[in-house]
């Protein structure tokens, strides 16, 4: 499988306001601002070396050419507002990058609760936005989140898992959450709190569901040849890819053994000079728990069925979170669980962090190589393979 | 018969479905209690929701073609909470919403929900048969435990 662009283009800035369940009086757009204008500070550049803007399509966040304006971005050559999860807009700007459509690129995530995700957002007369399309919402509609917990239902049905297979992937998001000083949720989180939290859908709880929250991340990207002139030791972007399986309507998927991750998992092996024993932090969605076992598996940590008891045996008593073989952890930032629902932007922020070494007490020693696996089974499946040159 | 129901007043029938010209027809076909399905005339491929051509062979000339309405729960929810609707009520208990594999082809599946079975009963593998209940005064598709065979 072909892969020219490998390593060509360099990640050089991050930014983030940080999340919390209300960010106050603040619009999408001001929240994107601080983002970014720390991201462009943060690789050591100013404005006018910006000539392309993407800015994901959030509900609220701005528009491309918006965000430009706020920002006095002179001139863009390529801008574009690129569908959720995360790596849609970076592989948006890191192709306009390699293709010569520009050269520099600022890549904008906002997020802001919607009206039904809190009282508070609720209050707020700014937040309008209206997601049905004008049509009554039906219980039994598969609208993604409804389909995630029927698909649950099915592995538990298939490999006989108990709750706690799922409840350690929320445990180990809040562990790590806890040394993160962006994340949401600051509160310890127990199994026996897990198995007692509302049941929202069954056999889903609140706990099995991403955070929604305000705030916003921000990435500068550029080729490698300026990065390294930015830097001794540029983030480069390895691999890429998204999936897509062709009966990919939620409820018309064939099965849990081939679905996007499963494309996305085969492109990204062809594409990549590293893999699973390489890597130093690993990245699973977890917009859903059972996202993040899928992704266990099917990059084949283990075996179908066997996620929940890999968590287990690479369960690290002392510090209350997975670290596969003692060393990788998982999501170490908290993940979308328990920093907030950035779908997947915190985890791109965290392995660049890390990979710059800049992680704090949340460092993985030496890290070189991060695995991404973004988003989920139907049609936002994505991963990327970030390496420390 | 509602065969020659316009498009406008079709709409005013479903107000929970986004209808379009290429799945009006199944829909309307509700009015008359008739459970179909998309089938392509020249490969007999079934495929739902209903598209444009048959994926499987790009035909055009597709039939909505009535399907027995039995099969199997292959995905199965207990919504707690969730979207309001008359007949549910969710203080009194959990609502099933089940994802039924049709008998006609492998991975032909239908979401609905099931009727005349506690939510706790409601299995994966369960045999479930096909019964209308009314949706905002609109026959809607739901199923119920059949016999095994």
């Amino acid at each position: 499988m072909r892969n020219p662009i490998k390593d060509q283009v360099a990640i050089v800035g991050v930014g983030s306001t940080g999340f919390s369940r209300d960010a106050g009086e603040r619009s999408p757009k001001s929240l994107a601002c601080e983002a970014s204008i720390r991201a462009i500070r943060d690789a050591g550049l100013t404005a006018k070396d910006i000539n392309g803007v993407v800015s994901t399509q959030e509900p609220m966040a701005p528009q491309p050419h918006r965000l430009s304006a706020a920002l006095g971005i002179p001139d863009v050559t390529h801008f574009s507002s690129p569908t959720p999860v995360a790596m849609f807009s970076l592989i948006d700007a890191m192709n306009a990058i390699f293709s010569g459509a520009c050269d520099t690129v600022l890549v904008s995530f906002a997020f802001q609760r919607l009206p039904w995700n809190s009282r508070s957002a609720a209050r707020d007369p700014f937040r309008k936005f209206d997601i049905t399309g004008g049509v009554v919402p039906m219980p039994e509609s598969m609208d993604p989140s409804a389909a995630y917990t029927a698909w649950a239902s099915r592995y538990i049905h298939e490999h006989g898992v108990p709750r706690e297979a799922l409840g350690r992937v929320a445990l180990n998001m809040r562990a790590n959450a806890l040394r993160n000083p962006l994340a949401t949720m600051k509160t310890p989180l127990t199994m026996k709190d897990y198995l007692r939290a509302r049941i929202i859908r069954d056999p889903l709880c609140l706990l099995d569901m991403d955070v929604p929250v305000d705030g916003a991340d921000s990435f500068v990207l550029t080729t490698v040849e300026k990065a390294k002139e930015i830097t001794d030791h540029p983030v480069v972007i390895h691999a890429t890819s998204v999936g897509l399986v062709d009966q990919n309507d939620e409820d018309q998927l064939p099965s849990l053994a081939h679905h996007g991750q499963h494309v996305v998992v085969d492109a990204l092996r062809k594409k990549s000079d590293v893999w699973l024993e390489d890597v130093d932090v690993f990245f699973p969605y977890d917009g859903f728990t059972i996202i993040t076992l899928g992704w266990i598996e099917n990059f084949g940590w283990c075996e179908t069925g066997q996620a929940g008891c890999f968590l287990e045996e690479h369960w690290d008593d002392a510090s209350g979170r997975v670290l596969i073989d003692g060393r990788i952890p998982l999501n170490p930032h908290g993940g979308s669980l328990s920093e907030g629902a950035t779908r997947g932007s915190g985890h791109v922020r965290e392995a660049v962090v890390q990979l710059r070494h800049q992680a704090g007490d949340r460092q993985v020693e030496g890290a070189q190589t991060a695995l991404i696996g973004c988003g989920g089974f139907f049609f936002n499946s994505q991963g990327a393979i970030l390496r420390r040159l | 018969m509602n065969e020659q129901l316009d498009d406008t007043a079709l709409s005013q029938r479903f107000p929970w479905v986004r209808l379009d010209h290429d799945t009006k027809n199944l829909f309307r076909a509700w009015l008359d209690r008739r459970f179909v399905i998309t089938r392509c005339d020249d490969c007999r491929r079934y495929h739902h929701p209903p598209k444009p051509v048959c994926p499987a062979c790009w035909s055009s000339a597709l039939t909505l073609t009535p399907v027995s309405g039995r099969g199997t729960a292959h995905l199965v929810m207990l919504l707690h909470q969730g979207a309001p609707a008359p007949g549910v009520d969710y203080g009194k208990g959990p609502h099933p919403v089940v994802t039924v594999e049709l008998e006609e082809q492998e991975h032909l599946r239908f979401t609905s929900t099931v009727v005349d079975c506690p939510p706790e009963d409601v299995r994966i593998g369960m045999p479930l048969e096909l019964v209308w209940i009314d949706r905002y005064g609109a026959p809607f598709p739901a199923f119920r435990p059949r016999e095994n065979g």
